[in-house]
């Protein structure tokens, strides 16, 4: 009898933790920001348009560049292998000054880069899409901008950024952001 | 309501039904056609148009799921609300979590599935439920949902209200139609009701239908008429064959009852003149040919009864015509001489070789000859002519007297038809002759037919007969019956007292032993004793009848081998087998002509 119900005991044991187990998955997928900032730089080239000359073969990669932020490096690096964006591969390039902007088509500038208004000045000349994650970023040049929300990370865009640079933002994406500054 | 009116009212209605009914079950068909196909329809179209929404949704949707934004995907969700078929939307995530939900507004919360199921839909109860993967830029990134409101039996409803309507008039128009036409099919064959009706109520096959077409009901009416004419005609004969048959029994009575007077007379005459023999044999000659007379029309009578039912036959045998015709001239040389006609007899040499019934032949030609002779007025002129014209015989009988009309011709052959009513009564007969003469003329194959120049300017009537080539019988009537015959013992057995007295003396006078018997039971007692050779037994007898007579005579040993002659008034086929059977060698008719019995009697 005992024994019987030490049995009984240990499998509903084992039923509530196989029911917590996918919960438990999910949250741990969703849980870093680095991580979930890094799909959103592989996502936004998804619904910008870049300009012909922006490539130099119909083929070539789409190159996003990361300064400032080791952690949303390496997990882009983590992502995107096998990825491709309207059939280019992607590549990641940590920048560290403006010099290295050239060649990329999206610029990331993370919390610790210092010289943000420098990058993205010089993403508007070499035409790439200047990301940053601070307060008042598109006022910093930047044609997105991430903000946080009550549980999880949005974004901002400015239309006028984006011109700057020579792109077009989908208005889809439009759709999903938190505020849009429109052109000027 | 009459009955013309019911039957009006039902064919009428007849044809209204069969429209109708044509038209229902035609509607009907086309409208089970049209409703499977627009079920089968609705499906499509209606999966179709959610899976285009879906297929919006999935792209509108698509950044809201891809970066993870539940505010703008439920914003997304919510264009929904232009579609108030769609009672909920839902997105997954890539992870296959709900990530947003979209009730429409009012509408109770839908249990959403916990997981997507894979692409397409299915229809559940009355909703229609679709799921479809959102892709974007090639990578699956989460699923749309749908679940819309599936009522295909509301639309049937809505289907089946505008059919009724629609058959409800179509119905009515078909009635006006169908009334309208229908009076085309109808109408001709209400008249030929409404006609026949009022033949049947007023009896007059005078009234003829109308006929408007050439189809079927023309023809029907034209049947119609052509009945109508011929039951016209019916009517028209059968009265006047009652009517000539009234005519017949008033002339019979008649006829019967005129020689009657004479032998009453007579007999009166013989009771107070008995000792004057001259007396005595002028009365016992007229009373002799009253019965002769008499007898003729009761012959004539059975004879009618076989013709009407069809029982009157010929016995044939190889003849010689001119012996018949001799034959008849001795019948009807008294008569023809009472009237003081000139008689002609032109018969050929040679034997002329019929095959044919004596007798009934005899009959037909004295019965041609008896008219010649009534039908002329006194000392007229009579000729008998005999000759072969190609393969018959012809029989000529001329004579100069009152003649026939044109019309009377044909009809002088029919029965009870007599032309002349005014003409004195004892020569009248009864008007079965011509008849009588043509049915026999016909048993033998032969034809008989009457030309007259017209009223009063004589008629001559020729029968033909087929030549025969067989060999000719003896002649008959050349032996006169023997009062010397061999005497035998007869016993005579009938009921009628006077007829078997007279015979029974007339057989004594002929030398044989005579004893007579009143009943069967008499008969058979006298028998026993008696041991006739020859029995002449009456049929209906009181005690025990004629037939059980001859059942025990012939099992009695010393009455084994007589010979039994049946004495009935009844001479059909039927009546000979029975007393056959009864063991009678022989079958007399009453009135039994003494002719008759001397031929049995002179037999071996």
């Amino acid at each position: 009898m005992d024994a019987v119900n030490r049995t009984v005991a240990k499998l509903r044991w084992l039923a509530a933790v196989l029911a917590l187990a996918p919960a438990l998955t999910v949250h741990a997928q969703q849980a870093t920001e680095p991580a979930v900032k890094a799909a959103f730089l592989y996502k936004f080239s998804g619904y910008v348009e870049w300009p012909a000359s922006a490539f130099p073969a119909p083929n070539s990669p789409v190159v996003i560049g990361i300064a400032g932020s080791d952690e949303v490096a390496a997990e882009l690096e983590k992502l995107v292998p096998g990825r491709n964006v309207n059939g280019r591969a992607v590549l990641v390039r940590r920048v560290r000054d403006a010099e290295s902007v050239r060649g990329v088509h999206v610029l990331f500038v993370g919390r610790g880069e210092g010289g943000a208004r420098a990058l993205t000045r010089a993403a508007h000349l070499q035409g790439a899409l200047a990301v940053t994650e601070v307060d008042r970023g598109l006022e910093l040049g930047a044609a997105i901008n991430f903000v946080p929300a009550e549980d999880r990370i949005a974004f901002e865009v400015s239309l006028d950024s984006a011109d700057k640079s020579g792109l077009r933002i989908s208005s889809r994406m439009l759709t999903v952001a938190r505020r849009v500054v429109p052109r000027l | 309501m009459n009955l013309g009116q019911a039957v009006n009212r039902s064919l009428r209605i007849k044809v209204i039904v069969l429209t109708l009914a044509t038209t229902i079950a035609a509607l009907a068909l086309s409208a089970l056609g049209l409703v499977l196909y627009d079920l089968k329809a609705y499906e499509r179209q209606w999966s179709n148009d959610l899976v285009t929404q879906a297929e919006v949704l999935a792209r509108a949707s698509a950044p809201a799921l891809s970066f993870g934004d539940r505010q703008a995907a439920e914003k997304d969700l919510s264009v929904m609300r232009v579609r108030p078929q769609v009672l909920a939307a839902a997105l997954y995530g890539r992870d296959g979590v709900l990530f947003a939900t979209y009730v429409k507004p009012g509408a109770e919360a839908p249990e959403f599935p916990p997981t997507p199921a894979p692409d397409g839909y299915r229809i559940d109860d009355d909703e229609l439920v679709l799921f479809r993967k959102v892709v974007e830029n090639g990578e699956p990134i989460g699923t749309v949902h749908l679940r819309s409101i599936y009522q295909p039996w509301g639309r049937l409803r809505d289907y089946l209200t505008i059919l009724f309507v629609v058959m409800i008039a179509s119905l009515a128009v078909a009635a006006l139609v169908s009334g309208w036409l229908q009076s085309a099919v109808t109408g001709p064959i209400l008249e030929v009701a409404r006609l026949a009706r009022e033949v049947r109520e007023r009896r007059d096959y005078s009234l003829r239908a109308r006929k408007t077409t050439e189809d079927e009901i023309g023809q029907l009416v034209e049947s119609f008429n052509n009945m109508l004419a011929e039951s016209g005609r019916r009517a028209e004969a059968l009265r006047l064959a009652d009517q000539r048959k009234d005519e017949f029994l008033a002339t019979l009575a008649h006829e019967l009852r005129n020689p009657l007077a004479p032998i009453r007379n007579a007999l009166e005459i013989l009771r107070l003149a008995g000792d004057d023999p001259a007396k005595a044999k002028a009365a016992r000659q007229m009373m002799e040919r009253q019965v002769v007379q008499m007898v003729r029309l009761v012959d004539d009578l059975l004879d009618v009864s076989r013709i009407t039912t069809g029982k009157l036959t010929v016995r044939k045998s190889v003849l010689d015509l001119q012996s018949v015709l001799r034959d008849a001239v001795e019948i009807v040389k008294p008569f023809i001489d009472a009237r003081k006609h000139r008689f002609e007899i032109d018969l050929p040499a040679e034997p002329i070789a019929i095959e044919g019934d004596r007798t009934r032949l005899a009959q037909v030609f004295s019965n041609l000859l008896n008219n010649a002779a009534k039908y002329s007025d006194p000392e007229g002129e009579i000729t008998l002519s005999a000759a072969r014209e190609g393969r018959d015989a012809v029989v000529r009988v001329r004579d100069k007297g009152i003649g026939l009309a044109p019309e009377s011709l044909v009809s002088i052959f029919d029965m009870f038809m007599q032309v002349d009513r005014s003409l004195e009564r004892s020569q009248a007969g009864l008007g079965v002759g011509l008849t009588l003469a043509k049915r026999l003329v016909e048993l033998h194959g032969g034809s008989i037919e009457v030309v007259s120049d017209g009223v009063g300017k004589g008629s001559e009537f020729v029968v033909r007969l087929p030549l025969t080539y067989g060999r000719l019988e003896a002649g008959r009537g050349d032996r006169e019956p023997g009062v010397e015959g061999r005497g035998r013992r007869i016993l005579l057995a009938d009921d009628n007292v006077d007829f078997v007295t007279s015979l029974g003396e007339l057989l004594s006078a002929r030398g044989h032993d005579v004893r007579i018997a009143y009943d069967g039971a008499e008969a058979l007692r006298t028998a026993e004793d008696f041991a006739p050779e020859v029995a002449f037994v009456d049929i209906g007898m009181p005690k025990v009848h004629g037939y059980e007579v001859a059942r025990r005579l012939r099992s009695h040993s010393s009455t084994s081998r007589a010979l039994l002659v049946a004495v009935t008034g009844w001479g059909q086929e039927n009546d000979r087998k029975r007393a056959r059977e009864a063991g009678f060698d022989r079958h007399l008719v009453k009135p039994v002509d003494p002719g008759d019995i001397d031929a049995i009697l002179d037999s071996p």
